[in-house]
């Protein structure tokens, strides 16, 4: 199994490789959303219209799932910056692996669950504080006994359910996408020399290709399942 | 099951988890400041410029068609006023024509009648000349002879003389 650094700080354990990953991902969203934004015109030209179909995509699901136009109107860019950033995350990994020895140094950091639990529980906070914010803690409390009394505990271990369900979907499709491939790459294409090498090439590329659908489809679900969360935290049923 | 076979591929690392959070919230935030604020900003802005050139054709069509309804009263008016001045005049010509005919009948005939009274006139007045001179003449025939007793020869004289007369 890789290695992977790791040190402490102010009593926190720190793992570089989720650091690295997500510090690099966030600066290409940040710089992929000045450059596709730098213009912007009523007319719009072409970047800005990449942009603009990108933003209609998460309104799209923002509006599918929550009927609330206030919540809609909070949560866009949540959508947003959510979909782009896990969308980069994933597919960090498919093309970028950088071993220093026995250490990794960069993957995506959406294989491992620590981050994808981060944006769960971002996504489970959000809802508590939009029901709250909606109903009141009193009303908002009220809900978990809706519609009947008796699904009151069921409805507590939904919560965490959504939040268990949300972050491992994630975590396993990347980790599992990422282990396929380590396997292609590390073990097939060097256990028998050149034949296999150049068996596992198209291979690997198919699975990258695959991937690259997967870490696609898994970013929009993660948004979707997220939004409809909150979408049903603001919703009277 | 402990968290640790479940998590075999890595450890919780809470330092980790607030690191995503923060970055996350960075991110959301000069996202924000730099690409989704102007662009949804202007989606917003074209949107509402979309519904006011939609309201303003609108209105430009309804105003079009209430323009041209009132073009098309208005040529219509202006057809009938124009067959009512053609019509008015005509009767106005025909009565003017009328008229005049008329008139000009009345003054043939007055002019006619005065020439006849003139030419009465003229006669009766031809007539009491000739009358006063005849008379005028007798008399003084009756004057010369009652002047003279006369003989036949004077008569001769006289009735010469006033042939004579007569022909001075």
């Amino acid at each position: 199994m890789e290695k992977s650094f790791v040190f402490e700080f102010l009593g926190l354990k720190f793992d570089l490789v989720g650091i690295i990953g997500s510090t690099l991902m966030a600066l290409a969203v940040l710089f992929l959303c000045i450059w596709l934004s730098r213009k912007v015109e009523m007319k719009p030209n072409k970047k800005q219209n990449v942009m603009e179909y990108l933003l209609d995509f998460t309104n799209g699901i923002v509006k599918d799932n929550i009927s609330d136009p206030d919540a809609q109107k909070h949560l866009s860019l949540y959508a947003f910056v959510l979909f782009l950033f896990i969308w980069f995350m994933n597919q960090l990994g498919m093309f970028l692996e950088v071993k220093v020895g026995d250490y990794m140094v960069i993957k995506s950091p959406t294989a491992d669950p620590v981050a994808t639990m981060s944006f769960a529980m971002m996504t489970l906070l959000l809802s508590f504080t939009f029901g709250v914010q909606k109903f009141g803690v009193g009303g908002y409390l009220k809900n978990y006994a809706a519609p009947v009394g008796f699904l009151f505990p069921i409805n507590i271990i939904e919560e965490f359910t959504n939040f268990m369900t949300l972050s491992l979907r994630l975590y396993g499709n990347i980790y599992a996408g990422e282990v396929l491939l380590t396997l292609l790459g590390n073990r097939l294409a060097t256990s028998y020399g050149l034949p296999t090498l150049i068996l596992a090439a198209p291979l690997a590329m198919i699975w990258q290709g695959f991937s690259v659908f997967i870490g696609s489809i898994q970013a929009y679900v993660f948004v979707t399942l997220s939004m409809v969360y909150i979408g049903k935290k603001v919703t009277k049923e | 099951m402990s968290v640790e076979t479940l998590f075999a591929a890595s450890h919780i690392y809470i330092g980790n988890a607030i690191w995503y959070l923060v970055i996350f919230a960075i991110l959301m935030l000069l996202v924000k400041h730099y690409a989704w604020g102007p662009v949804s900003e202007m989606m917003e802005k074209r949107r509402q410029k979309v519904i006011d050139d939609l309201d303003s054709a609108a209105s430009d069509r309804k105003k079009a068609e209430v323009l041209a309804n009132e073009r098309e009263a208005a040529l219509k008016n202006s057809r009938q006023e124009a067959t009512k001045i053609l019509s008015d005049a005509k009767s106005n010509a025909q009565k003017e024509s009328d008229k005049i005919v008329a008139e000009a009948n009345d003054n043939a005939a007055s002019i006619r009648k005065k020439a006849d009274a003139d030419a009465k006139q003229a006669k009766t007045d031809a007539l009491n000349d000739a009358r006063g001179q005849v008379a005028d003449i007798s008399v003084a025939i009756a004057e010369k002879v009652i002047a003279k007793n006369l003989s036949a020869e004077d008569q001769k004289d006289l009735v010469d003389q006033f042939i004579k007369g007569l022909n001075d």
